[in-house]
């Protein structure tokens, strides 16, 4: 009897596909439905007809919505490709038309790299979909930092968030191991997909609240995560089907979502595989939370706290929620912590320790350092004081974006936002440890170094002499740059570590000697170290400096700390 | 003194005397032109002498500064203090110098008071250096005003520590210092809490009974002085309820003394007229009616700093109200007095002699460049700032006009041969065919006079005038091209003439050069920057060859648009060129020459 078929064969047809065939026998496809006069269904162990219908009638509603969903999948995919294809196209074409402008051909391959980003993360989607689908989605288990992890995901939230004006509220709490064990990336996958969601479904100047805290059953520690906004939210309708590939809500508010509509499949996916589980309440107007508990194992974190006793730390924050967390973090740690809550504050307490002999071991620069400098200029300028303070930047900054600038400010070290205790008191061990000891001229340990101080001034070298004693380093002297050549002529190869240098001197001055010195034909005159120790502070005398070949220039009269700074270089 | 202190002294005030073109008495051109390159080797052989005194006097000075006795220290101190007068800005960087040492000094010796002196005094050193960058806020001046402001907080930090330290003199350091923070603090409602907090301590008997001798009522009346001077940087709306209580107060104390006086210090009596329409006690018919009496009463040729708030400061608020209230009832008859100010303060400025170039006069200047309300009626920024760069800086205006004369060569034989170089320059957008080489040619020529604009308002060539530049002052003078793009693209007379201030430093491949957040690609107006930029070298650099300038272009590949310098391998173009490097300077003495003959007439 010849019968006629619908086929649904998954591919996203705009309608099913009729056959009329006799004896058919359907292997791959997902659903045959009969449609003949009989209306016979070909599908073993049914037993009521009617039911059999009904339970039909729903599948190939299903069906017909998966298919119109993957229509719009294949639909919005083929869109979401070609754009940034067309852009990748479009640029390099305008590069090579303008090929001889190298700014323009670097504006074009700028615009290249964003497409291709943008193109790899859409097939990054798509083939995690097919990975988890298939089972082959293995989860890594290693040990992380849990402030590292969240500091990441504010990174990457953030911009996003401040483009469209959202008030964004991050709280941590009742963290008890900072330490955790599992797949980090793909726990950051799932709250990152989460948090975008709610800013894109959020119109602008939305509210977002993420809570994280952990709790603890026996050897696990579940990590708990809530998201909340105050966006369009889902309908109950779409609540149910939020789970399902290629869907993507719809709003009349949010004219054009980007996305590929897998995000939620491969959170819930990721969520389940790692025995965890997500929950979602949402109304449309009334905004959505989303929470997760995902179960984790934990790490003991030891704390080095032997380097924090009795130290005294300066703690410049405005904020007065963080001062509290600092304060719970540093209680019992056997530190003196003192607050400010602005540069100008911070610059004043360096004074006033000074007038008391006394000096902070450590400064930390927070979040917020009030309105009279920025976290750089701070720094630099206390810096600038006292070289061998160690200046430590808590921030919710990714820290490969200001090293750069950081680290010419003097910031030598760097604790994400959010913080936590042991990682604080190790943190801040760690820069105890690389830092000055309670003397800044006893800091800086030479021993078994040779310094060679050429200077004619005679209080002068005592002065560098008597400073530089204290640092257990061998110190020869001359008193022209003539004396310094044939010194450093006579010395073995190796011997001197650095030699500092007066440049205006009888006989022979300190460019000439430094050129001399180069210009030998031994090993060590291209390395060993020269410092330029002078008052002649012209921009043209400090490049004359670099291009007799000295590696620093000091200004003169010397400051203790700036030298001690330098020497720590050697 | 020493005689080398005594000797840089006379050099600079010889050299700021010498650089008025201006004053030159000549009858004739060539005498005058003679003259003026007499003066020209004049300051240079005396700029040499500097860069001797000071590297073979001053600095082994330096070099040796913990075993100078106590004389000496007050002999360089004193050396100093004459350097920055408060008034003639000398050398306000050699100060710095001074006192850095000193202040370095006094940390090593660790001697308190000495180390609270040197704050206060590097920290006034510091101010005056950051008047370069006056109006120039931005993350690249930031810096240099923070550091500033935590000079003065540290010196003022030890108020902490008032009952504690002895001498009367450290006292006052202290209390100025931390007035003085307000001066150099960007944050505006900062200043009127700091300007508080000194009324507080000025007038706090446990302060005063600390140090009965300090002149505190001289101090109460500075910090009201001070906190007066903030209604300038708070617009109306900007001021909180007690914000506008603590200026208006402020203002009443200094008006008093001035309010019966014949000949009142206008810089005291105005604030207090100016609040009372801030807090609506009068209304902008009467202020304005008060303004126009001052201005009008004021004479043309008096040049202290009453006499220039008159003829100067006066039209600009002027102008700042009459922009404030665009929708005014007979605006027709208050621009109409505007433009009559504006040329008589542009008058005033341009027969300004030259022994009051200091910087009381930069300050009046840039405070023209910065808030010259350009509108209709009025002349534009254009022809007054034109008209003001050959007086200003004589010696950047000849140099620009000879930047000009290349650009304007360049670009009219770029355009022979690819009219499309200069496809999405801004001003050839709606020129006609024809006249678009022309219109081209003119404005490469403006570009050319207002290439660096930024450094009249700087006043960094003074210095160099003088001597090297110090590492901050090179920063600084880098600083000039943000300087001019701002006060150019604020005005639509000169916007077109911004980017290239701005870019003419960046190399054309943006791997070098300053400043650095210049975007070349972005900017409709690359074409003329480059032009200028290829002209700025070759005017620099040439000396009497063009060879060793092309080897060099050659050599730093991505310096220059190679689009425009394989011109440069046109030998005829080339010679063109060289004819300008040779003869276009002269060109513009004869312009300076004709300028002072029609002035002096």
């Amino acid at each position: 009897m010849a019968r006629e078929y619908a086929v649904y064969d998954g591919h996203g047809t705009d309608a099913p596909i009729l056959y009329q065939t006799e004896g058919f026998e359907p292997t791959e496809v997902t659903a045959v439905i009969d449609l003949s006069e009989e209306k016979q269904l070909r599908i073993s162990g049914s037993d009521s007809m009617q039911d059999l219908n009904e339970e039909l009638i729903l599948q190939l509603k299903e069906m017909e919505n998966a298919g119109k969903a993957k229509d719009a999948f294949l639909s919005n995919m083929s869109h979401d490709i070609r754009t940034p294809m067309n852009a990748i196209i479009g640029m390099t074409a305008l590069a090579r038309k303008h090929i001889d402008e190298k700014a323009r051909v670097l504006d074009s391959l700028n615009k290249i790299e964003t497409a291709s980003a943008h193109l790899l993360s859409l097939i990054n989607e798509v083939l995690d979909m097919s990975r988890i689908d298939s089972g082959r989605l293995a989860l890594a288990e290693e040990a992380f930092s849990l402030s590292d992890l969240l500091h990441d995901i504010l990174t990457i939230v953030r911009p996003q968030m401040q483009q469209k004006g959202h008030q964004f509220s991050f709280d941590v709490r009742d963290i008890s191991y900072e330490s955790l064990v599992g797949d980090t990336l793909r726990l950051r996958q799932i709250y990152v997909n989460i948090i975008n969601n709610a800013v894109k479904y959020t119109e602008a100047n939305g509210e977002i609240t993420v809570k994280v805290s952990e709790s603890t059953e026996g050897e696990r520690c579940w990590l708990n995560f809530l998201c909340r906004d105050n966006g369009i939210g889902m309908t109950a309708e779409f609540l149910e089907k939020i789970f399902e590939p290629f869907e993507r809500a719809n709003s009349t508010t949010i004219s054009r979502i980007e996305g590929t509509g897998l995000g939620m499949s491969i959170v819930k996916r990721l969520v389940e595989a790692m025995s965890g589980s997500i929950h979602i309440d949402s109304a449309p107007g009334k905004g959505t939370a989303v929470e997760i508990r995902i179960p984790l194992r934990y790490e003991h974190l030891e704390v080095h706290s032997e380097e924090l006793q009795g130290k005294r730390v300066l703690i410049v924050e405005a904020d007065e929620e963080l001062r509290d967390d600092y304060r719970r973090c540093l209680k019992d740690a056997g530190l003196h912590a003192v607050f400010v809550s602005s540069a100008s504050e911070a610059v004043a307490q360096q004074a006033e320790d000074e007038f008391r002999d006394q000096h902070a071991d450590a400064v930390i620069i927070g979040h917020d350092i009030g309105k009279d400098g920025s976290i750089y200029d701070l720094a630099s300028y206390l810096h600038q004081r006292d070289p061998q303070l160690p200046i430590i930047l808590i921030s919710d900054d990714n820290w490969e974006d200001i090293e750069y600038k950081a680290n010419h400010s003097g910031i030598e070290y760097f604790l994400p936002i959010p913080f936590f205790r042991k990682s604080l008191l190790n943190g801040l061990s760690e820069a105890l440890r690389g830092a000055r000891g309670s003397d800044p001229l006893t800091s800086v340990d030479l021993h078994g170094k040779h310094i060679l101080l050429v200077e004619d001034n005679l209080i002068n070298r005592e002065i560098a002499r008597e400073i530089l004693s204290s640092t257990h380093a061998e110190i020869d002297t001359a008193e022209d740059g003539k004396i310094a050549l044939e010194k450093f002529k006579d010395s073995v190869e190796d011997y001197y570590d650095l030699i500092l240098m007066d440049i205006q001197m009888p006989v022979m001055d300190g460019y000439e000697a430094s050129k001399a010195i180069r210009a030998l034909d031994r090993k060590d005159a291209s390395t060993v170290k020269i410092f330029a120790m002078t008052a002649n502070a012209f921009a043209e005398d400090i490049a004359k400096a670099y291009q007799a070949g000295m590696n620093e220039h000091l200004a003169k009269p010397v400051d203790i700390a700036k030298l001690m700074q330098a020497l720590r270089r050697i | 003194m020493q005689p080398y202190q005594e000797r840089y002294i006379a050099n600079c005030k010889e050299i700021a005397a010498r650089s008025d073109l201006f004053a030159l008495n000549a009858d004739t051109f060539p005498e005058w032109l003679e003259e003026s390159c007499q003066a020209e080797e004049r300051m240079q052989e005396l700029r040499e002498e500097n860069m001797r005194l000071l590297h073979d006097e001053f600095f082994p000075v330096l070099d040796t500064l913990p075993s100078l006795s106590s004389e000496e220290i007050e002999e360089l101190d004193a050396f100093g203090d004459i350097l920055m007068d408060w008034k003639t800005n000398l050398d306000c960087g050699l100060y710095i110098t001074i006192h850095e040492a000193l202040l370095s000094l006094a940390r090593i010796r660790k001697d308190r008071s000495a180390i609270i002196r040197e704050l206060y005094k590097l920290g006034m050193g510091l101010y005056y250096q950051d008047r370069m960058i006056q109006g120039l806020e931005s993350e690249h001046t930031q810096p240099y005003y923070f550091r500033n402001e935590m000079v003065f907080t540290e010196a003022g930090s030890y108020l902490r520590f008032f009952e504690e330290i002895e001498d009367e003199a450290t006292k006052g350091y202290i209390i100025r210092a931390l007035a003085n923070i307000a001066i150099c603090t960007v944050d505006r409602h900062r200043r009127v809490a700091v300007s508080a907090r000194t009324l507080q301590i000025t007038q706090d008997e446990y302060y005063r009974k600390q140090a009965p001798g300090l002149p505190w009522d001289t101090y109460l009346q500075r910090a009201h002085q001070q906190m007066s001077s903030n209604r300038n940087t708070l617009s109306r709306g900007d001021m909180t309820p007690s914000e506008l209580a603590l200026i208006l107060e402020s203002c009443q104390v200094v008006f008093q003394p001035e309010k019966d006086n014949k000949d009142p210090n206008l810089r005291w009596l105005w604030p207090y007229y100016e609040m009372e329409y801030t807090c609506g006690f009068t209304d902008l018919k009467t202020t304005l009616q008060r303004m126009e009496d001052l201005i009008a009463s004021a004479p043309a040729d008096r040049y202290d700093y009453s006499g220039l708030y008159a003829t100067v400061q006066l039209p600009i608020y002027y102008g700042r109200l009459l922009k404030a209230n665009q929708n005014m009832p007979d605006r027709a008859r208050y621009i109409s007095f505007l433009k009559k100010a504006y040329q008589r303060m542009t008058k005033v400025l341009f027969a300004i002699p030259a022994e009051n170039f200091d910087d009381l006069f930069a300050y009046f200047v840039t405070l023209v460049f910065s808030d010259y309300y350009e509108t209709e009626g009025v002349p534009t920024y254009r022809e007054i700032t034109s008209a003001l760069i050959p007086k200003l800086n004589t010696e950047l205006y000849i140099r620009s006009y000879v930047v000009g004369e290349l650009a304007a060569c360049l670009s009219e034989r770029v355009y022979d041969r690819d009219p499309s170089f200069f496809a999405e320059l801004p001003p050839l957008q709606d020129i006609p065919a024809e006249k678009k080489k022309e219109t081209l040619s003119a404005y490469a020529r403006n570009c050319g006079l207002y290439h660096d604009f930024g450094l009249i308002k700087l006043k960094i060539e003074s210095v160099e005038r003088q001597r090297d530049l110090f590492q901050t002052e090179s920063d600084i003078y880098r600083l000039h091209t943000f300087s001019g793009h701002d006060d150019l693209c604020s005005r639509a007379s000169t916007k077109d003439y911004a980017d290239i201030a701005l870019g003419h430093h960046r190399w054309y491949s943006e791997g070098d050069g300053y400043p650095e957040g210049y975007r070349r690609n972005e900017s409709p107006w690359r074409a003329m920057t480059d032009c200028i930029a290829l002209s700025v070298f070759l005017q620099e650099e040439y000396q009497g060859d063009l060879k060793p300038l092309l080897e060099e272009i050659d050599r730093d590949k991505g310096r220059f648009s190679p689009l425009l310098t394989s011109y440069l391998s046109d030998r005829k173009f080339c010679e063109e060129l060289e004819t300008i490097l040779t003869h276009a300077a002269e060109e513009a003495y004869i312009h300076i020459w004709n300028i002072k003959n029609e002035k002096a007439s």
